[in-house]
């Protein structure tokens, strides 16, 4: 679904990213991991085509998105980090034109706009201000205008920052359904939310991808060789710390 | 089509959801009336040449209040993402913004076609010199929407976005005058590039070519011009 190869960028002397390379198959939900500045975001505009790659190039799809910017887009559903709102507009309202400049036919513009409004249970606040929603709801209008014209590809640039942790689990829930529809990219900082919902791991720091592999098998790998239960916390502060991590162990087994 | 139409419903909708569109209609159509009836009164001739001078100096200030938020707006609130994200052309983008606000300067000039009425009315007026200030006056307004579009696409500060217009603005207003200052094609050339010199000649009845080629190439310029400002990122 998606081919990134020896992708780098600078900004000025700045190199934002180095070399960097991944697959994602069709079906998967990708966790991807790093520090603030490891190169997440830009990585991500670089694939929704908002940026254009120093170097590499990056196919999805079948289609070289620098030479087929256009339908690439059409195929690319994305939520970046601040939900892209227009405040004075209306729930629905904002919605219609994002299936609008996003090609969903006319005929279809209204079966697609009540089938988000429904998958994001946003029925409720359809008729409402966007300014006037809570921050939950307005990353739920985010997800649905990502999704309004069914893309082959999701991308969301920590589509929970900010939230409490009900609205947390609702999009989680969201974004599980994706699974059968779609390719899914998740950019997060909360790691038990990708040990929910990924069933792959990409990890970055300083601009380069440090682990790409699936959750389950890292997780039992790492547990096999430690002898003890780990979480993806602990894998990733290991991979961004100088020195080894200490050996976890519980209070009680301290006492014990 | 479809698209660029999508999104100057979306702006229209923008400008006419906020107060702010109808007191920037009701004060600029408050003021041309009251000059109107100072002018008529003061030159008792049913003409309407200096009433468009008049419109030509208010929308020197007018127009970069207009088009400030045009680009910036969405730079800053994160929604020029989503645009850029989206399956448009950067033609569809910047045609959208652009035509939305020709529609409501459009709008804002023909609610002063009363004044034709008015001298109708009264006197005898010379119809093809009103007809030909108007299309001077909406070539100019083109003129200058395209130059505050080119700004936005700069900036997402839109104080900044409306002084750089006005800079640009008030330069071409007043090239003429800087002509008494130069001899020659120096001359020549601020007489020329200067908005006033050609809209006198709209505003008298006369249309010429050379009139209608100066706002045209400076309206498309612009457009190139923001269509590659935008492309290259340049407000990051």
């Amino acid at each position: 679904m998606l081919i990134a190869k020896h992708i780098s960028k600078k900004f000025g002397v700045y190199q934002a990213l180095e070399n960097v390379s991944f697959e994602i198959n069709k079906g998967d939900i990708v966790g991807f991991l790093g520090k603030n500045g490891a190169g997440k975001t830009t990585l991500m505009r670089i694939l929704t085509t908002f940026l254009t790659a120093s170097a590499g190039t990056v196919i999805i799809d079948g289609e070289d998105i620098g030479k087929h910017s256009l339908s690439v887009r059409e195929k690319i559903g994305y939520l970046p980090e601040k939900p892209p709102l227009y405040s004075d507009m209306t729930v629905k309202s904002y919605l219609k034109f994002a299936a609008q400049i996003k090609g969903v036919s006319a005929k279809k513009e209204s079966f697609q706009v009540a089938k988000v409004l429904d998958d994001c249970d946003l029925n409720r606040v359809e008729k409402q201000k966007i300014a006037t929603l809570s921050k939950g709801y307005q990353q739920r209008v985010g997800i649905a205008q990502a999704i309004i014209h069914e893309p082959k590809l999701l991308i969301l640039d920590e589509p929970t920052s900010g939230l409490d942790p009900i609205q947390i689990l609702q999009v989680l829930a969201l974004i599980k359904n994706q699974r059968d529809q779609r390719t899914v990219l998740l950019s997060t900082h909360t790691l038990n939310e990708i040990e929910q919902v990924a069933q792959r791991v990409l990890m970055m720091k300083s601009g380069k991808i440090v682990l790409d592999a699936p959750l389950n098998e890292l997780l039992e790998k790492k547990q096999l060789a430690q002898s003890y239960p780990i979480t993806l916390e602990q894998i990733f502060i290991e991979y961004h710390q100088e020195t080894p991590p200490r050996p976890f162990v519980s209070a009680s087994s301290v006492k014990g | 089509m479809n698209k660029t139409f999508a999104i100057v419903k979306k702006e229209l909708h923008s400008y006419f959801s906020s107060p702010i569109a109808y007191i920037i209609l009701i004060a600029t159509l408050s003021l041309f009336n009251v000059f109107f009836f100072f002018i008529i009164d003061q030159n008792h001739e049913a003409s309407l040449r200096d009433i468009f001078i008049l419109m030509e100096f208010m929308f020197v200030f007018l127009i970069p209040l207009l088009t400030m938020r045009m680009f910036s707006e969405e730079k800053a609130n994160g929604t020029m993402e989503f645009l850029l994200t989206s399956p448009l052309t950067l033609t569809m983008i910047v045609l959208g913004k652009y035509f939305s606000m020709l529609i409501f300067f459009t709008l804002l000039i023909s609610m002063t076609a009363t004044y034709y009425f008015i001298l109708d009315y009264f006197g005898d007026p010379d119809p093809i010199s009103i007809l030909s200030g108007y299309v001077g006056i909406w070539l100019e307004g083109a003129f200058f929407i395209a130059i505050g579009l080119l700004v936005s696409s700069w900036t997402r500060n839109q104080i900044i976005a409306a002084l750089v217009s006005y800079a640009l603005i008030f330069s071409l207003y007043f090239a003429a005058s800087f002509t008494k200052y130069f001899t020659g094609s120096v001359e020549s050339f601020f007489m020329q590039s200067s908005t006033r010199t050609h809209l006198e000649n709209f505003a008298v009845g006369i249309i010429t070519p050379s009139n209608i080629t100066y706002y045209l190439t400076g309206i498309i310029l612009c457009l190139v011009l923001t269509r590659l400002s935008i492309d290259n990122r340049l407000w990051q």
